[in-house]
């Protein structure tokens, strides 16, 4: 094999991808503009939507005003609230939006518990519409008031019968979260990021692989490399490494629109807290020893399919399947607490989203990282065997 | 500079079963000569071809090219020949420059090489003014010319041409016919396949009639004449297949 023959071809393919309008906006365009112009739209728009929500009055219909005096005050003093009173249809008039909550309070409510024979505990019927924002956020104003109304009667009755307020506190608990704020981040993001690689590997090599395979067999440009002087094997392995590339650069492309959209203040609208990312040079190297066999693993299976079929649509159907396993296997790490038997780390993209997680969570398991590399190693090499076999089958190369 | 021995190919088909393309096919190609094979659409001309082009391998037969054999000097047969079919395609983001600095440098050429064939089969196919144009913005015969350069560059002593004038209005084919004529003069040994008669009669030296993956017969233009007793290349054809589907029968 002669590895100057590979990088002709390479360097031919990743010419041509340049040039081809279709990658660079899949491989730049849209991770670098779109991602982030997406999230921050959406970011941008639930604030100022949830902003300009909270800024606005509830409109509160109580029934049975006179039966708490109290409460009502309690309500009339919170500047966001506004009473009214309206027995004529007011659950029409919930519905129809002019009132956000009603209230109906059927007996009176008293303080003085000793005034009274026995204690029952009255109902207050609250009736809200879960599917408006405002209504949501009238049931949100309203059940505060009236947990602090509670305890005010609480602490009067308590009073009453000589009891310290603290009588129904024997203790307070307090919870401290001992993890490390390295690991914190870890989990959150070894539960999404290994998820978002996997996708943005497979997205990224998708188009080039089909492309370069099943595109060239399409538009006959294949059987002009066929003729020429590079092996089967020179072929396959400068398109391979073609797609390696792409696959990786728009992965890294990927990852930094997402870090601009998710970290711009402007999502948060100045909320956000900047995120320190556990890193050092071991978990970066550890990083890259992961990342490359499975970009590889990718690139491999995809210019196996490529070349397997007839043209490009057919090749894009028969990646569909490959893509959604990959998401699958790809979202089990979004799970919370599944731990992966050893002999499972032989399962390929599985296994990578699992050490993904473990080294961001600080955790470098040679047993898990070795599986993992021995597993896409091989089959990547398998696929690629069986590329160039396919590249020495007439029945591929010429079926029509 | 082709010999070609009892060639057969043999395709497997899951609804047709076994379909015999090529079937016994004799004949030899000399430097400085374009042979001609003559036949319809599915003849067995593209198989043979490619066959000879090392794309295919033989079922049975032998076949030499430049001294090679196809099956086991394969890398040898390529280094000999220069291939254009009408389905080569060209790289559509490519310039004709870059086209033919990457197919000289595949063929193992040195870049001064290259740059200096390049030059003289631009001058020769007047494709300077658009030798920096990109292919997909060229006119059918400005990319057949880029085809026909792509398939010179190494300057091989074979040239496998494959109905290289389909699709392509008189003026271009024309033009690619006389550049046909212009190789044999440089004693290259052309292989030329066709279903169109009078293309045949104007350019081949020698002319194979494939049928059905057979030959049915081989010879110079004046030989066919005066063994059918026929001027018109189309009626000797039309006798011939006539004959073989009688003997069919």
């Amino acid at each position: 094999m002669n590895w100057k023959n590979v990088s002709l071809v390479y360097k031919k393919e990743i010419q041509g991808a340049i040039r081809d309008r279709r990658t660079l906006i899949s491989m730049i365009v849209i991770p670098l503009i779109f991602y982030p112009l997406l999230f921050l739209g959406i970011g941008y728009f639930t604030v100022i939507g949830q902003q300009s929500t909270e800024n606005l009055p509830s409109q509160i219909n109580i029934i049975g005003v006179e039966n708490a005096p109290q409460l009502v005050e309690i309500l009339q003093k919170d500047k966001n609230i506004k009473i009214i009173q309206s027995e004529e249809n007011p659950e029409n008039e919930l519905l129809g939006g002019k009132v956000h909550l009603t209230m109906h309070i059927p007996e009176v409510i008293e303080t003085d518990y000793l005034e009274k024979d026995s204690i029952n505990p009255i109902s207050i019927i609250m009736k809200y519409d879960s599917t408006t924002q405002r209504s949501q956020l009238a049931r949100k104003r309203v059940t505060a008031l009236i947990d602090y109304y509670r305890q005010e009667i609480i602490q009067a009755r308590l009073k009453q019968i000589g009891f310290d307020a603290d009588f129904l506190q024997p203790f307070q608990e307090q919870w401290l979260d001992l993890a490390p704020e390295e690991r914190k981040v870890g989990s959150m993001l070894g539960s999404i990021l290994p998820y978002i690689i996997i996708i943005l590997i497979f997205i990224g090599a998708m188009h080039s692989a089909v492309d370069i395979t099943a595109g060239e067999k399409e538009r006959g440009t294949l059987a002009t490399l066929l003729v020429s002087q590079i092996s089967r094997l020179e072929i396959v392995l400068g398109k391979y490494f073609t797609v390696m590339t792409i696959s990786a650069v728009s992965m890294i492309l990927g990852l930094t629109g997402l870090s601009i959209a998710f970290l711009t203040p402007a999502y948060m609208l100045g909320e956000v807290s900047i995120i320190r990312v556990p890193f050092s040079f071991s978990l970066f190297f550890l990083f890259l020893l992961i990342l490359a066999p499975l970009v590889g693993l990718a690139s491999a299976i995809l210019i196996l399919i490529g070349i397997f079929a007839r043209n490009s649509r057919e090749a894009s159907t028969y990646v569909t399947p490959i893509y959604m396993i990959a998401i699958f296997l790809g979202m089990i790490s979004l799970s919370q607490g599944i731990e992966l038997a050893k002999q499972l780390f032989f399962i390929p993209i599985l296994n990578n989203s699992f050490v993904f997680k473990e080294l961001l969570m600080g955790t470098v398991n040679w047993t898990h990282i070795s599986a993992t590399l021995i597993s896409n190693i091989s089959i990547a090499l398998l696929a690629l065997a069986a590329a160039t076999n396919m590249f020495h089958r007439e029945n591929v190369l010429f079926r029509s | 500079m082709i010999k070609v021995t009892h060639l057969k190919k043999v395709f497997f088909d899951k609804k047709r079963g076994k379909i015999t393309a090529v079937n016994d096919v004799n004949f030899h190609c000399r430097r400085g000569q374009i042979f001609g094979l003559l036949g319809p659409n599915g003849a067995g001309k593209t198989t043979t071809l490619r066959i000879l082009a090392t794309m295919m391998k033989p079922t049975t037969g032998e076949v030499l090219v430049n001294g090679y054999h196809v099956a086991k000097e394969a890398h040898k047969v390529r280094q000999s020949i220069g291939f254009l079919s009408g389905e080569t395609g060209l790289y559509d983001r490519f310039t004709p420059c870059e086209t033919i600095l990457f197919f000289g440098r595949i063929n193992g050429l040195a870049e001064q090489e290259i740059r200096t064939s390049m030059n003289e089969i631009f001058q020769i196919l007047d494709m300077k003014s658009f030798q920096d144009v990109r292919v997909d913005k060229l006119s059918t015969g400005m990319k057949q010319k880029l085809s026909i350069a792509r398939a010179i560059i190494h300057n091989p002593p074979v040239l496998i041409f494959d109905e290289p004038t389909v699709g392509l209005d008189v003026i271009t084919a024309r033009v690619v016919i006389n550049y046909i004529k212009e190789f044999r003069n440089q004693g290259k040994c052309i292989i030329f396949s066709t279903h169109q008669m009078p293309e045949a009669e104007k350019l081949c030296d020698e002319i194979a009639i494939i049928h059905k993956g057979e030959i049915l017969s081989a010879g110079t233009l004046a030989d066919l004449q005066q063994k059918f007793r026929e001027k018109d290349l189309e009626e000797i054809f039309f006798k011939l297949v006539k004959v073989k589907v009688e003997e069919s029968a």
